[in-house]
């Protein structure tokens, strides 16, 4: 019973801290003083509280989504499979609304004349094939068949359960695998979920 | 209860040291600056960064994170070599993105400025532009490639890892990431275990090199310093007691040390076999193995068209074992070696032994000449051996039926090495016609010289065979003692010790290895004759002058 205690009050802590830890104002995702955010609001260019777009499992999203087709990566050595024709889905689908750099910053709110577009490292453009894959399915029969990466349904993710519980969504690796886009503290750098210092976010489901 | 739970921390921190252990971090591929290396990073403690990037990556694949240097490489070659080789590709060019030296280990894409290096890449791990001295890479190794070298098995190969365009690449020896052997080895190379994955030498299971439990007793040049990490048994070793993967002094062949011999010597010194060799090479009539540089190739024509000797000519350190033989058969220390049979015809392993020297004693256009001039000059040995030949030493076959003075346990039907005339003057040393005192490489003295005073040591070779008592006790030719012993009169000068070829002899003048030394005898009358007549047993005569004598039917016998 104690020990059930200390696990519960710890998962807690953990919880807790990692929720506090980094905040979205004064991240690269703070757009209060972009200039093609004229209402200087927060969190506008991506969600609405009211009459979002009818997209799955995008979360109040009012940010137009791309149209494009990606082209994704492939490697001989690569196990994770996409399925035939697929493209990326999920929460990775609403990060390329603007970072493929084929829609508009401020096509938001019903906007779809934006004329500000991402630019530098942000845009990864629609050839995602230099890019680590994104929206596949990662689980121990992909572990196995790799030999090379760590059993996501056991491995400490380093946030407080497993790689499964913390990393993946809907069992798939996605861009918020690695980034939170919602916290910025400088040690993560690009926004990442946690500190890549030893490269300790890419050896967590990496097995080198 | 503490002490078990002291037993489950202890048990829990070797667990988790057992995992780092097969973990990058603690190979030298991790070039942060946590590396257990000392070349790295002074602050980054990224690790895969210096490869890997998850964005913008060049190549693409696998993610890499570094330019190619665009170089051209000088790639591997050799007259054995059947593969076909391109400029490297596929995780080879990778891998040379570092290891040709060309692009510093900090420079990488996803960063404006290098990352700070405490030191440069070690010039071991520096393969440089030119390949030519290391194990070929990116060429397709399928079933043709296995058929047309025959030495190669043939794919699929259950262990190894071509690559998926069936290439042969760095990856397919190394797991960059995983240094669990040696030299992130894939697998442990004990006994060349990853080596003869792919490579398949005949003979190489019975050889003495894969067999052997010799170690190097410290003494003189080690020769395993080309090994990173050696084992302490030359079969432990394997391949690796000549062959150097990487940077080889010797680049044909992949050879740890240049010359040739070197790589055989330093091991056949006494420092590590059993029997020094090198020692035989120090004498003055020798296979002078020291003479000739990069002309013997493995690819070269059986019967040797450029005068060169080297141990590889004689030995196949891929077959060699102690087994032994009775003549003619090839023993042991010379199977699976070349040679031209009796018939002239060139054969990739020799049968008989004596096969191995009419590589370059059948009259190739550079064969050593006749040691003494005769009236019958012949300098291709096969043909001087040929069993239908007037006489001849019994080296291919015997058809001797009479010849009293035979000391046994040799008899009239035995077969003779050449090795039993030609080897070494110490009964002591290694067989073989490595090197002796004695001219022609013999093993005892065989005085040549006119007007030697008769002993048992100046025909001590002859002797060793045939019974000096029965010789000159006149149990064979009639007159033995009077020519030997009182006009002291070498053996060689009546006597052509290999035999005298059915093309140039007859079985009337040339039985009994009959074939006048021209500086001694000297021919008469208006013909110049200079023969020996043969009338049967034991019976006969000469026509010639020799120590100011002239013979003739006269004297016969």
């Amino acid at each position: 019973m104690k020990t059930l205690n200390l696990l519960a009050a710890f998962c807690f802590a953990v919880f807790f801290s990692t929720m506090g830890f980094g905040q979205i104002a004064g991240s690269a995702h703070d757009f209060t003083t972009e200039s093609w955010n004229s209402s200087g609001e927060m969190c506008n260019a991506c969600h609405t509280p009211h009459n979002s777009l009818t997209i799955a499992d995008a979360p109040l999203w009012d940010h137009q989504v791309s149209v494009a087709t990606f082209t994704l990566y492939t490697s001989p050595t690569m196990n994770g499979t996409f399925g035939v024709g697929a493209q990326p889905s999920g929460s990775s689908k609403l990060c390329l609304s603007c970072h493929d750099g084929t829609v508009a910053l401020d096509n938001f709110g019903g906007v779809t004349t934006g004329t500000n577009f991402i630019t530098g490292v942000g845009n990864v453009g629609i050839d995602l094939s230099n890019d680590h894959p994104v929206s596949f399915t990662y689980d121990a029969a992909l572990a196995t068949a790799d030999g090379g990466l760590f059993n996501p349904t056991t491995a400490n993710s380093g946030l407080g359960s497993t790689v499964t519980a913390d990393l993946l969504y809907a069992g798939k690796v996605e861009c918020s695998s690695c980034h939170d886009v919602h916290r910025g503290g400088s040690a993560t750098g690009k926004l990442l979920v946690k500190s890549n210092a030893a490269s300790a976010l890419c050896l967590t489901c990496h097995d080198k | 209860m503490k002490r078990t739970t002291f037993l489950i921390l202890l048990g829990l921190i070797y667990f988790s040291l057992s995992v780092n252990a097969q973990s990058i971090r603690t190979t030298k591929h991790n070039l942060s600056v946590t590396s257990p290396g000392t070349i790295k990073a002074t602050t980054e403690s990224e690790i895969c960064i210096f490869c890997h990037t998850p964005h913008n990556s060049t190549p693409k694949v696998p993610l890499w994170n570094r330019n190619v240097a665009g170089s051209v490489y000088t790639l591997y070659t050799s007259s054995t070599l059947n593969a076909t080789e391109g400029q490297p590709d596929g995780a080879s060019i990778l891998c040379l993105s570092c290891h040709d030296g060309s692009i510093a280990l900090g420079s990488v894409v996803s960063r404006i400025s290098p990352i700070d290096m405490t030191l440069a890449l070690s010039s071991d791990a520096n393969l440089s532009t030119d390949l030519s001295n290391d194990h070929p890479i990116s060429f397709l190794y399928n079933s043709t490639l296995a058929t047309s070298d025959g030495q190669l098995r043939t794919p699929p190969l259950t262990t190894t890892h071509l690559d998926n365009n069936s290439k042969l690449q760095c990856s397919s020896c190394h797991d960059p990431h995983k240094d669990l052997y040696p030299n992130f080895l894939l697998a442990s190379n004990l006994n060349s275990g990853l080596c003869i994955l792919c490579h398949s030498r005949t003979y190489w299971a019975s050889c003495t090199h894969a067999s052997s439990s010799k170690t190097w007793n410290g003494s003189g040049l080690n020769p395993w310093a080309h090994i990173e990490t050696p084992y302490p048994t030359v079969s432990q070793n394997a391949c690796a007691n000549c062959h150097n993967v990487h940077n080889a002094n010797g680049k044909l062949r992949l050879l740890k040390l240049v010359p040739e011999e070197s790589n055989c010597l330093d091991c056949h010194n006494g420092n590590v076999a059993s029997k020094n060799i090198q020692s035989q090479f120090a004498k003055i009539y020798k296979h002078n193995i020291y003479g000739y540089n990069n002309i013997h190739d493995p690819a070269e024509a059986t019967s040797v068209t450029t005068k060169h000797v080297e141990c590889q000519d004689c030995h196949n350190s891929h077959a060699s074992n102690a087994s032994t033989a009775t003549a003619p058969f090839v023993s042991g220390y010379n199977v699976g070696v070349s040679g031209i049979n009796q018939s002239g015809v060139a054969v990739s392993s020799v049968s008989n032994t004596y096969e191995i020297c009419y590589k370059c004693h059948a009259g190739n256009s550079w064969s050593p000449p006749a040691a003494l001039p005769r009236k019958i000059s012949q300098n291709n040995v096969r043909l001087e051996f040929a069993t239908g030949n007037p006489s001849f030493h019994p080296v291919v076959g015997s058809t001797i039926t009479n010849s009293p003075s035979i000391i046994p346990p040799l008899t009239t039907g035995s077969k003779i090495y050449c090795t039993n005339c030609h080897g070494s003057d110490n009964s002591s040393d290694p067989r073989g016609p490595h090197g002796s005192l004695y001219p022609q490489i013999l093993k005892l003295q065989y005085t040549s010289i006119d007007n030697t005073v008769e002993s048992p040591t100046a025909y001590a070779l002859c002797y060793s065979c045939h019974s000096r008592t029965s010789i000159l006790s006149d149990n064979t030719f009639k007159k033995h003692f009077v020519h030997v012993v009182t006009a002291k009169t070498p053996c060689s000068v009546c006597h052509d010790a290999h035999g005298i070829s059915n093309i140039q002899g007859n079985s009337t003048n040339n039985s009994h290895l009959i074939n006048f030394r021209t500086d001694v005898v000297v021919g008469i009358g208006a013909l110049l004759r200079l023969e020996f007549v043969d009338r049967g047993d034991r019976s006969g005569y000469c026509v010639l002058k020799c120590h100011n004598k002239v013979h003739g039917s006269g004297m016969s016998y």
